[in-house]
Parts: structure tokens; sequence; C-alpha cells
């Protein structure tokens, strides 16, 4: 069931009031059973492989901490990692190479043994893989001890997070499964607010956005270039507002069961450069892809210095696009934040010695280039993200630069709502950004600015929210 | 080699990877203090030391480095 459905309506707080009257004891193995029951819901034929992944994992951990010798300990965890990935290559690549070839085979008049396919992806492999492979590698580097097999099943299938993350690491999840807490309303209090702006940014922001954006790329020959610009810059907004405000609900939601889990999301409209862009957006999948991929591949080139640094960059960004979607559309678009993010390590020297000169690091003229700059670099690049081939880009691409100006195709209500709904988000940002602490509106002291504030976000979201979606971008990662 | 004489090489070595002269290290130097040493030029500082005194870190022991205080230990174990 996604969050936005009636069904979750009546889930959540039943599962918060029965988990919290439950015995400490039977808590872990309550959740277990929610967990299960809360995937089932979704598909159940798949709940299979999240059991097989499950089961790998918890084999190989085994293997790794029991075999003597490093290079057993290598090649469990090599082996124990090629487990693991199949069903998601299964799922995700194997129909797309399959086809591939049908199609370039019988253009050559060849025959290939198997029929054209379409694989449904089951729901949050993308997420739940990586938590099981960071599980294992972390068993692997001794950062933490086997757990089991319960606990580690509790961690892979945490249902806030198993259908779009934040991808967690074991390390910080399990030991809070395992800590005795009790009944804390102050928890449970902030999860809800969480919750709350999350719901906002998903269905009055998002899905209102979306409307536009979906109106316009979904007939791409027929808008002109400024329609094009435009839906291109509401995309990076739509898509923050959409995974970003998944990711407040699965937060929010695992505070009111007093359980912490990772920021996915740091204002990233405000960054400064690339690289910063990339610490404050999809924080849990970038420290993940940090931490597993990019540091052992750029230690494995030190010796090649910078030029070690890029490679390593490359291959990450390349990985990171291969993971959103089989297609060359993610390809070029993991390339692009490959060559931007190299450009930027590259530069950094001079930049820097630049900035200390005229010293501009804390000039506002600065700060406000360098984030426009960000925003419009990153919002180029995810119009690869968006068009469904690499025609459609280049043809995107081509009118937003070779169109004579006219005025963008105009859309009533959707257009007023979702900058009403953009302005209040964006202004609270910057708000959060610049002046931290300054106007606190969810936790302003007085209780009746508190209280109307929660009030102005729920009849916002009912007045102006989008109904009857019940689809996060990222479900189809 | 003593701790001090490791960090004062160290210490040099920092100077010339953040080009700059004025920097001085405490073992409790940490990345939060400069804001250069990010994940960039942690591994070209990393190949630095590994050069400078003849030695090689594993994977494994990046995890262990939290401040100047640990690479400086670690580099007193493998020498």
């Amino acid at each position: 069931m996604a969050f936005t459905s009636l069904h979750f309506l009546i889930f959540f707080p039943l599962v918060v009031l029965l988990y919290w009257i439950t015995p400490f004891r039977a808590r872990w193995i309550f959740l277990l059973v929610v967990n299960y029951l809360f995937y089932l819901n979704m598909k159940p034929g798949f709940t299979i492989i999240l059991a097989l992944v499950t089961l790998v994992t918890f084999l190989f951990s085994k293997l790794i901490s029991t075999v003597n010798t490093e290079k057993a300990k290598k090649n469990s965890l090599i082996l124990g990692i090629t487990f693991i990935l199949l069903p998601l290559f299964f799922y995700k690549y194997f129909g797309v190479i399959n086809n591939a070839m049908v199609a370039l085979l019988t253009e050559h008049g060849l025959t290939w043994p198997l029929p054209e396919m379409k694989l449904f992806l089951p729901i949050g492999i993308s997420f739940y893989t990586f938590m099981a492979v960071g599980y294992l590698i972390d068993i692997y580097n001794e950062e933490i001890e086997p757990v089991n097999p319960g606990y580690l099943a509790l961690f892979i299938s945490f249902f806030p997070l198993i259908l779009s993350g934040p991808i967690e690491r074991a390390g910080n999840l399990i030991p809070q499964f395992k800590e005795h807490k009790t009944l804390d309303f102050e928890s449970i209090t902030k999860g809800l607010k969480m919750m709350l702006w999350g719901y906002f940014m998903k269905l009055v922001v998002a899905d209102r956005l979306g409307i536009y954006v979906d109106a316009v790329y979904e007939n791409i020959p027929q808008h002109n270039g400024s329609s094009l610009m435009l839906a291109s810059f509401l995309y990076s907004f739509q898509m923050y507002a959409d995974l970003g405000g998944y990711s407040l609900i699965a937060i929010g939601t695992a505070k009111t069961l007093g359980i912490d889990v990772i920021q996915n999301f740091k204002r990233p409209f405000f960054a400064t450069t690339m690289a910063e862009f990339w610490r404050r957006w999809h924080i849990s999948l970038i420290s993940w892809l940090t931490d597993y991929i990019y540091t052992p591949l750029s230690f494995s080139f030190r010796k090649y210095k910078v030029w070690g640094i890029i490679l390593a960059l490359m291959i990450t960004f390349l990985i990171s696009g291969i993971w959103h979607g089989a297609a060359l559309t993610f390809l070029v678009w993991g390339l692009i934040q490959g060559v931007l993010l190299s450009i930027e390590a590259l530069a950094s020297k001079s930049k820097s010695n630049f900035e200390k000169k005229h010293s501009l690091s804390n000039k506002g003229f600065y700060i406000l280039i360098g984030s426009v700059v960000t925003f419009l670099l990153f919002s180029g690049s995810q119009i690869f993200s968006k068009a469904a081939s690499l025609d459609d880009a280049m043809l995107v691409y081509s009118k937003i630069f070779t169109d004579n100006f006219h005025l963008p195709y105009r859309d009533g209500y959707t257009m007023l709502y979702g900058f009403i709904a953009l302005s209040i988000l964006m202004i609270k940002e910057f708000n959060e950004e610049y002046f931290p602490g300054k106007i606190q509106l969810f936790n302003n002291n007085r209780t009746v600015f508190r209280w109307l504030s929660y009030y102005f976000v729920i009849f916002m979201i009912l007045y102006m929210g989008v109904f009857g979606q019940e689809k996060f971008i990222y479900f189809q990662f | 080699m003593e701790k001090n004489e490791i960090l004062k090489k160290v210490e040099t070595i920092f100077r010339s990877v953040f080009d700059n002269n004025s920097l001085v290290l405490t073992t409790e130097t940490s990345a939060l203090d400069i804001p250069e040493w990010n994940s960039l030029n942690h591994m070209i500082l990393i190949s630095e030391v590994e050069s400078a005194f003849s030695i090689r870190f594993k994977l494994r022991d990046l995890n262990m480095m939290r401040n100047v205080g640990d690479m400086i230990d670690l580099i007193a174990s493998k020498l």
C-alpha cells in the first residue's frame, strides 16, 4: 500500500498503537510480521524474492564471519553480493537486454531463442537489495557483527523504507530495533509533523506540478521551447517534492515507532556547486554509492591522483544512472553527472583561490549565481531522466535552444496552485537555510501558532492536494 | 619514528595538498576543521602519505581514520 492510499491511513495508526502496547520483548516480532503484511499487500508473489534475498544475505554473512583466511572472506563476499544482485539484474535488466537482442537480430534476419518479454519490477527491490549488499560489506569490513535471521529480516523489510528508501545501514537501524524504548510522545509528535509536511510536498507540490510536466512531456513535438524549458525546471521541483515528500513520510513513520532514520534531502536547491548538490540530494543513495563504490574505486586508482578520482567518479555515476533504470537515457544522465563533478574536481583549486582573492564566499550575489547555475545544470541533466528516449531528450534540447520565444503552455488552476504550493515550499526552505530557527511554525513555542500552522497545511492538502494517484516516481526505480 | 615527528611530516603533506602554508595540525584535527578536506582530496592525501612514509594502507584502514590522530597511529603501526 502506498503512503497516500486510504489503506495506509488505517494501517498506520493501528500499527503505531499496537506497536507501543506490545511488550518490548515481542515488539521486533510484531514489527517483522507487520513488515511482511505490508509487502504482501503490494504484490504477494514478490514477497518470496524478498525472503530469498534475506536468506542469502544471512547465509553469506555467517560464511564471511566464520571462514578464516582473508581470501576466503573476500570470495564469500563476492559470491554473496552476486547472489543478492541476481534478482535485481534479472527483473531490471534481463528483459531490456533480451528485447534489444530480439530487435537487433530480427533486423538482420536472424532469430533469438527467447521471445520479447516485459518483466514487472518487484517494488522496492532496488532499495532493499542495496541495504542487503551494504549489510554484507559491513560484515566483511568488521564494522558490524552478524545478527540473527529475524533481526536481519526486520532490517531488510522495514516497512517505512522498503518501497523507496531511505537506503539505511544496518549499523544505524539494527541497534535501534534492539534498544528498549518506552512510549515517547515527543517522538510520535515529531514523526507526525514530518509526515504532515511530507504529504504536503507530495500531494500539493509534486502531484500538482506533475500534471503540467506530464502534459508537456507526453506531447513534446506539439510544445514550444518555452513550455519545454518551464516543464523541465518544474520537473526538478516535482522530483524533489516527490521523493523528498516520500522520504519525510517514511522517516516520520519510523520516528513514530521511536526509530531514527537517515535524512534523505537537505534543501538541495540551495547548493552552490554540483558536488554540494549531491551531498544534499538523495543523501542515502549517494552516501551508499560513496562508501561502497566510489571509495573502494578511488582507493584502487589513488596512484593516478586526480585522474583516478575522475575515473572513480565517472564509474560511480554511471552505476547510479543504471541503478535508476535500464535505458540509454539514464546512462547519459549518469555520464553528465560524472562529467560535471569531474570538471568541478579539476577546477576546485583555481575556483577556491579565485573566491579567496575576491572574498566571494559569503557574498549574496555569488551564492545566488552558484545556486542558479547548479539548478540549471541539474535541470538540464534531468531532461534525460524524464524523456522516454534519447531522441525525445534531444528534441527537447533542440526546441529549448532553437525555438523562437513564445509564451509557454498555460494550464489555469494547475499552474496557479502549483506555483502557490512551490512558493510555500521554497520560502520555508529559504528560511531554514539562511535564518535557521528564526521563524518557527510547526515548532513555534506558542501553541496557537503551532496549531494554526498544522491546520493551514492540512487545509492546503485537502483543498489543493491531488488525490487518487497513489504513485511515487521512485517506485519505478 | 616518534609520533610527533610523524605529525610534523604529515603536516607538511597537508600543507602541500591543500595549498595552505599556515595549516597547523593537531591529533584532533578532522575533515570538519579543513573545508577542502573532502572525499576527492582525501585519496590524494592518502596517496601522498603512502609515498612519503613508504607504506601501504588497506581500504579497511580508511574506515578507522576519524581524525589526524588516527592517521598518525596507523602510520606508526606500519613503520
